[in-house]
């Protein structure tokens, strides 16, 4: 496919934009952070555009078609990201030592508040159709249901503000932030992570039916072009670059996530309102996508969404997948319903697929493995309930 | 030759012994750099943002963490004599090692870090300007951690004559022992309009200050990189307030970290008798049956 040069003018205009934007925040005081988590968010909608590398889309792919190309860029995204993770703890924290974990790191508290929120995540997700990133980079593609999926997320997590104080007494203050290198060490955990990598990847093959992949011989300008900004990065390489985003992003500002900035926005919403509760138990010491009440306008993890889109509608824009359409009564309810449970299961459960699942499992934490089965399980829940509805 | 000897010894241990004790106050950022290989310095970060040691450090600088290194993590009160210590030995930190502490927030918690090594017996410097400076001058950061043969330091007891304790300041504030106070914080707690700054935790049930204490925030004797202002425009800021040096001078803030930063300016820039009162407005604030003056009357009611 040849690449039209007319359509590479906007995306092009974007990304000057951003880059732009970038290099004011540097200069300014205190501005490294912010403008490196503008270039970060940027690369990762990059990636997760190009690479479709959507939580939901991927799995569904698999249960339906037993195509496993997605899931494997997931795997590869996992089982990557942990070995340059474990290579910066390891730097910053020479032995692990008993009752510390490594700064900012999302190692969250393990226990049925953080099983159930991601069973009814995974939910949420088979409802509305994406898992959050998802919501944000197809925001970029002009999703009609993704502006009600994130609008319902905002409502979710004040839900979850709301609901927070009981669970937190009910169960989260003895819930224990499990992390593996208290109990194996780093070659243990490095050993455990990379063999359930392996064992997923095994058994996602093992059940895959045999995808023919048309290989393209040719490799000159418009062949590579082609696909590298029009057709769909190979797994690997899209595992191997969210891996690479998630351990340099760590290294520089703080684990990625894409709900923080969200959840802030509806926390300082709520207290300024007075709908919320003053306090809000233990959640401020809790490892996670920190949700605390906003106190400048322009946050890092604000800056890294607002790139993710802006980056993502560039590079769908220039590969022809930016489709706005009217959204449709059902696309609104769908998404406005699963964006609740998500937004709702992401506050409780202090995260989402990228926050917990991917962030977590990369640190060596336990809580990333837990939203994993049971964010799985909601998800094959919710895409039977969802055609028993015929929806 | 035998007196040469001796002389030489003399002098040595002299200059042993100033190495070990007198430590300039605070240290360029050039003389850090000058002395990053240097084995008898040995510089520590104290920040308060966890994570800022560990994403890029002073090469060669160890971290110690200020709420579980410098305090007692149970009771409220300085680090005991074994943990520090142990701490200590773990950085190599000997006798004769000089020690730079510089940390984020316009070294606020180094401050405080050098008030707590003083209270040990050893004085250290600060690295002017803090974390601060050395990033804005884009001078070298490392992310790895350096390990240093332990040593086998001996800390003496604690030395409790640079800490005031709240009997000394109610006995200020009742006017039965002369000396000065200096409240640090912001106006608006000083007088009293706010109980404390916007989403902090520590909380007390009375506004205001403590009685006969002069307002002196601490940003007041900083420049705008970060760095102390020159030594004799502090004297003349001090000056203003009636602050001279002539009796001792109580400091405090909220938790009592903040202050160090201010007792740090008195007591080793100016050679004033400063101590720190580390309870702060916290412990005062608290306190039952204490004097308070409160400019603003405002009444806690618990929300």
């Amino acid at each position: 496919m040849q690449f039209p040069l007319r359509r590479a003018a906007l995306p092009a205009a974007v990304l000057v934009a951003v880059a732009a934007w970038a290099g004011f925040l540097h200069v300014q005081p205190g501005g490294r952070d912010l403008s490196f988590s503008l270039l970060a968010g940027a690369a990762f909608g990059t990636v997760l555009q190009r690479g479709r590398f959507c939580f939901l889309c991927n799995f569904r792919d698999f249960t339906e078609r037993r195509d496993p190309r997605g899931l494997i860029a997931i795997v590869v995204a996992l089982a990557a990201g942990a070995v340059l993770y474990h290579a910066v703890v390891m730097a910053w924290v020479p032995q692990p030592q008993p009752g510390k974990l490594p700064p900012n790191a999302h190692i969250g508290p393990v226990g049925p508040v953080l099983a159930f929120a991601a069973l009814v995540f995974g939910l949420g997700m088979a409802v509305s159709g994406s898992c959050l990133s998802a919501h944000f980079y197809r925001l970029g593609e002009g999703s009609p249901t993704s502006p009600f999926a994130l609008a319902g997320a905002g409502a979710g997590f004040f839900l979850g503000f709301l609901t927070w104080n009981p669970l937190y007494t009910l169960a989260v203050y003895a819930s224990p932030a499990l992390w593996l290198p208290h109990h194996l060490g780093f070659a243990g955990s490095i050993g455990i992570t990379l063999a359930l990598c392996l064992l997923l990847a095994i058994l996602l093959l093992y059940f895959a039916s045999p995808v023919s992949e048309t290989r393209e011989t040719r490799f000159d300008l418009p062949a590579v072009t082609s696909k590298v900004f029009v057709e769909r990065w190979p797994p690997v390489a899209a595992g191997l670059a969210v891996a690479a985003i998630s351990a340099i992003a760590y290294l520089r500002v703080a684990p990625l996530g894409v709900t923080a900035e969200l959840g802030s926005l509806a926390r300082t919403g709520g207290t300024a309102v007075g709908l919320l509760p003053d306090t809000l138990h233990g959640l401020d010491l809790l490892r996670g996508c920190a949700t605390a009440v906003k106190e400048t306008v322009l946050s890092r993890n604000g800056l890294f969404v607002i790139g993710l889109v802006m980056a993502s509608f560039a590079s769908a824009y220039a590969a022809g997948q930016f489709k706005p359409s009217v959204p449709t009564k059902g696309q609104a309810v769908r998404g406005i319903c699963g964006g609740v449970m998500m937004g709702w299961a992401a506050m409780t459960g202090l995260g989402c697929t990228v926050g917990v699942l991917l962030s977590g499992i990369h640190a060596g934490a336990v809580s990333g493995w837990v939203f994993l089965a049971f964010c799985a399980l909601g998800t094959w829940l919710g895409l039977k309930g969802m055609k028993r509805l015929g929806a | 030759m035998e007196f040469l000897i001796k002389l030489g010894t003399l002098a040595g241990a002299v200059l042993v012994a100033g190495a070990a004790q007198a430590a300039e106050p605070l240290v360029t950022a050039e003389w850090v750099q000058d002395n990053l290989g240097n084995p008898d310095v040995r510089i520590v970060e104290v920040s308060v943002d966890p994570g800022a040691y560990e994403r890029g450090h002073v090469p060669g600088a160890v971290s110690l963490n200020w709420h579980t290194d410098l305090v007692d993590p149970t009771r409220r009160d300085i680090a005991d004599r074994e943990s520090f210590q142990a701490k200590l030995r773990e950085f190599g930190i000997g006798e004769g090692t000089h020690v730079v502490l510089y940390g984020d927030n316009n070294n606020w918690f180094a401050a405080w870090g050098a008030w707590v090594f003083d209270t040990y017996g050893i004085e250290v410097s600060l690295l002017d300007g803090g974390r601060k400076l050395w990033e804005a001058q884009g001078l070298p950061l490392e992310t790895g951690v350096k390990e240093y043969e332990p040593s086998s330091i001996e800390l003496p007891e604690r030395d409790e004559s640079l800490r005031a304790r709240l009997s000394d300041v109610v006995d200020v504030a009742e006017g039965r022992l002369a000396a000065s106070l200096v409240d640090i914080r912001s106006k608006d707690e000083y007088e009293g309009k706010v109980f404390a700054p916007e989403g902090v935790k520590e909380l007390s049930v009375r506004a205001g200050h403590i009685p006969s204490a002069v307002n002196v925030p601490w940003g007041s004797i900083v420049q705008e990189d970060g760095r102390f202002k020159p030594v004799e425009e502090i004297r003349a800021i001090y000056a203003a307030k009636g602050i001279d040096g002539s009796q001792p001078i109580f400091t405090y803030c909220r938790i009592g970290e903040r202050s160090s930063h201010t007792w740090f300016a008195l007591k080793r820039l100016l050679g004033y008798d400063a101590r720190n009162y580390d309870g702060s407005w916290t412990e005062y604030g608290n306190a039952v049956g204490v004097p308070v003056v409160n400019l603003a009357g405002t009444v806690w009611t618990g929300k």
